[in-house]
């Protein structure tokens, strides 16, 4: 009959779609030349190069998962994977480096030490080796200076009325890494410390009063389009914008006079890896002098940067190229967990928008 | 359907209106102006953002130097396809369930409505990383190790969409039994001697098409532009793409919202002028 | 049967199946939805009620829910509803206004099939581009704001104006909720049977009273089914509003992200729990439609 006859058509155009997807997919999961990497932007300290490097020194074949996940995805990926040995599994982390104790207590990380592993600071990593700084930066300003006019040096700067509706953070401060630390990093600045959160939280407070806070996520496209023309970020995603803007519009990279709050992230390898060889393989990587460099190309400070100074290992160019960080200060695991808690916690109730009026 | 009986004046105006032209022309008369209204209203509040975009978009250097280094992109067209071929198999999947069970559930089955009308309102209100989630925890192990495989993640991919479209298919396909006589209609095919199978396939779908064409709409829609589960599922889709290319840009991300509304948009005709070549409306009986 | 079957019977000589095997049919005919919303939605869901009663440590708990009760909570929860309450009727009005306009006010079809191809797109656009795209426009540097300012002279930021609240977050959630409601709309308005219409008008009616009589009691399920969908599919949005307000507008959604994902985990038990109770209020809405729609649809039938 016509409509079954209709009906056996449209099955085996199905059927070979189906088939054209099976060839159209990804590669295959041989566990040997296979690695899965997650939440590793290609422009956040040239993780492109290094990808790209590690792959043409070892020809390991890269699948990358969730490029702009944060720190909480790539935990959540290894929860989520225990049991998956397909390609949703996460083989390597970069995450802030206040989630390697908690993931090691949860039996997430595996313990692994690089060659190079004694040139690394101990108080950057763990002593069994489940997880080890990789590269810091320093909060800065990036500001648009093609409409502000009058650059600012440091955090009291920002209050001032040159910057009404200018100064955004680049995420909620509630869920994103970013953003917590740049609240963390204003108490700094507001006679707070290391150890006291609060004044930053009274900080974006008084920002917010003077009209001069915008309360959006900040992307690259608003602080080229001037609706947030000041966005408090990590020195080294400030430099690659500048230099990915190229001059359209010009940008400033300001590192403030006080106030200097570091970041350190770490990198471990998952306890549930699919292919824990070509993960070791890629750690080794990362920790050889090329790794390193390849960070600090992308405006990090890489963790053996004291080591490859000392070996005169870095191009002069290079150096030249870095932000001063001197002064700046690295808040321990503590205390950065306390100070977590209490911007997210606090942060919708002193800053949050008056909920009755609008 | 109304309750007036007729009285004297009520039948003056019967005779008047039964001699009065009717047609497009008489309809016309009545507050055309009002709707253009609305419909102009409608087009500045869409347009007009889509226009921000396109300026703050031809602010790169050179005007266009975003939309080139979008489309000479390598992965585009391969992601594109990929979503596409995708969403196809969704709309088929989805169709083929909820177009019988709609059927059932209206002709038979009205007790089961509120709960299959939860079922199908579920997805809206579980964020899709937890579903994504839920769905490799079950399918990364034994009895079905899905996610192994691609062409596995590939199924579990078209059958997660096809759960996230029952909420707009089951509403359009419920909406367009609504409008036809469907009771009518299945009685008089069965007296003809016709089975379910034709009923559904020869009676029912040729009527339901503009809903059919709604909900593959969205569907489409939806597939083409969804990330969350294409990325935890690391399946090569659009959407994940998408949003790669654009985070840490400042004019590509305009130019690639554009140019994703744009291809979707002509995605839609096309859904549209496959719809319309279909088989037309079948009647049957005093159905009409 | 019905006398237009028996009718119909009496003229045609093949004999339909007896009554009785069809029950056994009906059922059949809805188990592969059961199926396949069992496989890929209820088991994976059963994962999120497992573990909105787990904490961190995966011990059995209650907390997660007598958290739901803290002020912070419930306020989220308000705003939410608040937000998807606004959106979906003022969706709702001016979504059905817009599909009238194309399918019976009166305008070239070529329009009808525009709109409804738009719809389709539009109704999917949201997230980080949508949101862009009115900050784009109606932001602080926006293109109307800079016009309104600069051709007009009105300042909408004095005049009270800011895209950055409640007020500016519907605005831009109606950009999908107008298009879902045209697309869901559109059915309904095609099978109000023209005939109705100048049958009500022959018999001396007015539009307004076809419109109360006939038009609305019709209308009336698909309105507010499409209501409801409307309010789910704004109660679930999450990424534009993360965008657009940066998290200072407290919404479930985004309590429920930032549980779970990003760069701070405090608890996903809890992450589990508020996405539990989201299920209860949409199953609530779903109730109260049901039992609306009972009423309604003595009108068919």
């Amino acid at each position: 009959m016509t409509s079954r006859s209709k009906l056996a058509r449209g099955l085996s155009m199905v059927a070979s779609l189906a088939l054209v997807l099976a060839a159209c997919g990804g590669g295959s999961s041989d566990s040997a030349t296979n690695l899965t990497t997650i939440a590793l932007p290609h422009d956040w300290c040239n993780y492109g190069a290094m990808l790209d490097g590690f792959v043409k020194k070892t020809g390991i074949k890269l699948n990358e998962l969730n490029p702009n996940g944060g720190s909480g995805d790539e935990i959540e990926a290894i929860k989520a994977n225990k049991t998956n040995k397909g390609p949703q599994a996460p083989d390597v982390i970069d995450v802030g480096i206040s989630f390697g104790p908690q993931a090691k207590t949860d039996g997430l990380l595996m313990n692994y030490k690089v060659p190079t592993w004694d040139t690394i600071d101990p108080s950057v990593k763990d002593p069994d080796g489940a997880w080890y700084g990789d590269y810091y930066g320093v909060l800065s300003f990036e500001v648009n200076t093609a409409v502000v006019k009058t650059i600012p040096k440091d955090w009291l700067d920002l209050l001032k009325p040159d910057y009404k509706n200018s100064v955004a953070l680049a995420g909620d401060p509630t869920a994103s890494n970013q953003a917590i630390q740049s609240v963390y990093a204003a108490a700094l600045a507001n006679g707070g410390s290391l150890d006291n959160a609060q004044p930053g939280l009274d900080f974006f407070k008084k920002l917010k009063d003077a009209g001069n806070f915008v309360p959006v996520v900040a992307k690259q496209g608003l602080v080229a389009s001037g609706e947030t023309p000041i966005v408090i970020t990590w020195s080294y995603l400030a430099l690659a914008d500048k230099d990915a803007l190229k001059g359209n519009p010009a940008i400033e990279v300001v590192i403030p006079t006080s106030g200097r709050f570091a970041g350190m992230y770490a990198q471990a390898i998952s306890a549930y890896a699919p292919h824990p060889d070509a993960a070791k393989k890629y750690m080794d990587y990362l920790y050889s002098d090329e790794g390193q460099l390849n960070w600090l190309n992308g405006y990090c400070y890489p963790t053996r940067y004291n080591d490859l100074v000392k070996r005169n290992v870095v191009p002069a160019d290079l150096k030249a190229k870095l932000p001063d960080v001197t002064g700046a200060v690295f808040p321990t695991a503590a205390q950065l967990d306390t100070a977590k808690k209490l911007v997210t916690g606090s942060w919708k109730s002193v800053v949050g928008v008056d909920v009755v009026k609008k | 359907m109304t309750t007036q009986g007729p009285g004297p004046i009520a039948v003056a105006k019967t005779m008047e209106g039964l001699t009065a032209p009717r047609g497009a022309a008489g309809r016309r008369r009545r507050g055309s102006l009002v709707w253009w209204l609305v419909f102009l209203a409608g087009v500045l509040y869409f347009f007009v953002p889509l226009y921000a975009t396109l300026l703050f978009s031809l602010r790169a250097q050179p005007a266009f130097a975003a939309y080139s280094n979008v489309l000479n992109d390598a992965q585009f067209a391969g992601s594109l396809l990929y979503s596409a071929i995708i969403a196809v198999l969704t709309i088929i999947t989805s169709i083929a369930i909820i177009v019988p069970t709609a059927y059932w559930v209206r002709l038979r089955l009205p007790r089961l409505r509120p709960i299959v009308e939860f079922v199908t309102l579920l997805p809206f209100v579980i964020p899709p990383v937890i579903l994504v989630f839920g769905l490799i925890r079950t399918y990364s192990g034994d009895p079905f190790p899905l996610t192994y495989s691609d062409l596995g993640s590939d199924a579990l991919l078209v059958s997660a969409y096809v759960v996230l479209s029952f909420p707009y298919m089951y509403r359009a396909v419920d909406s367009g039994l609504r409008a036809i006589d469907v009771r009518t209609l299945t009685e008089a095919a069965q007296s003809m001697g016709a089975g379910w199978f034709t009923i559904l396939w020869r009676v029912i779908f040729p009527n339901l098409r503009v809903s059919l064409l709604s909900g593959a709409f969205l569907t489409f829609a939806i597939v083409i532009g969804e990330f969350t589960i294409a990325t935890f599922l690391a399946r090569p889709a659009f959407g994940p793409y998408l949003s790669l290319l654009g985070q840490n840009k400042a004019y590509e991300p305009a130019a690639v919202s554009l140019i994703s509304f744009g291809l979707t948009w002509i995605a839609m005709g096309m859904i549209q002028l496959i719809g319309r070549a279909a088989p037309g409306r079948v009647q049957v009986g005093g159905a009409r | 049967m019905t006398e237009a079957t028996s009718v119909v019977n009496a003229r045609e000589a093949p004999t339909a199946p007896p009554v009785r095997r069809r029950g056994a049919w009906a059922v059949l005919g809805v188990v592969p939805f059961f199926a396949f919303s069992a496989l890929f939605l209820i088991l994976p869901i059963g994962f999120l009620v497992i573990g909105s009663f787990q904490d961190s440590a995966a011990n059995l708990t209650l907390q997660n829910y007598a958290d739901l009760s803290e002020p912070f909570i419930v306020e989220a929860y308000g705003n939410s509803i608040e937000i998807s309450l606004v959106t979906a009727v003022v969706g709702g009005i001016f979504g059905f206004l817009l599909a009238y306009a194309v399918i019976l006010g009166g305008l070239p079809g070529f329009l009808r099939t525009a709109l409804m191809t738009f719809s389709g797109v539009a109704s999917n656009f949201a997230g980080i581009p949508l949101a862009l795209a009115f900050i784009f426009t109606l932001g602080n540097v926006g293109l109307v704001t800079k016009f309104l300012l600069d051709a007009l002279g009105i300042n909408i930021a004095s005049a009270g104006f800011n895209l950055y609240t409640k007020i500016g977050l519907e605005i831009v959630y109606l950009y999908f909720q107008f298009p879902l409601m045209v697309l869901i709309v559109a059915p309904a308005l095609d099978g109000l049977k023209r005939d109705w219409r100048e049958a009500s008008e022959n018999l001396g009616a007015s539009p307004a009273q076809y419109w109360r009589h006939v038009a609305l009691p019709i209308l009336t399920p698909t309105l507010l089914g499409a209501v409801i969908l409307l309010f789910g599919n704004s109660f679930g949005a999450q990424a534009t509003a993360y965008q657009l307000t940066g998290g200072t507008i407290n919404l479930v959604t985004l309590v429920i992200s930032s549980q779970m994902r990003g760069d701070v985990l405090h608890n996903p038990g809890l992450g589990y729990a508020l996405a539990m109770g989201m299920v209860v209020i949409m199953a609530i809405s779903i109730i109260a439609y049901a039992l609306l729609q009972r009423r309604s649809e003595r009108w068919l039938r």
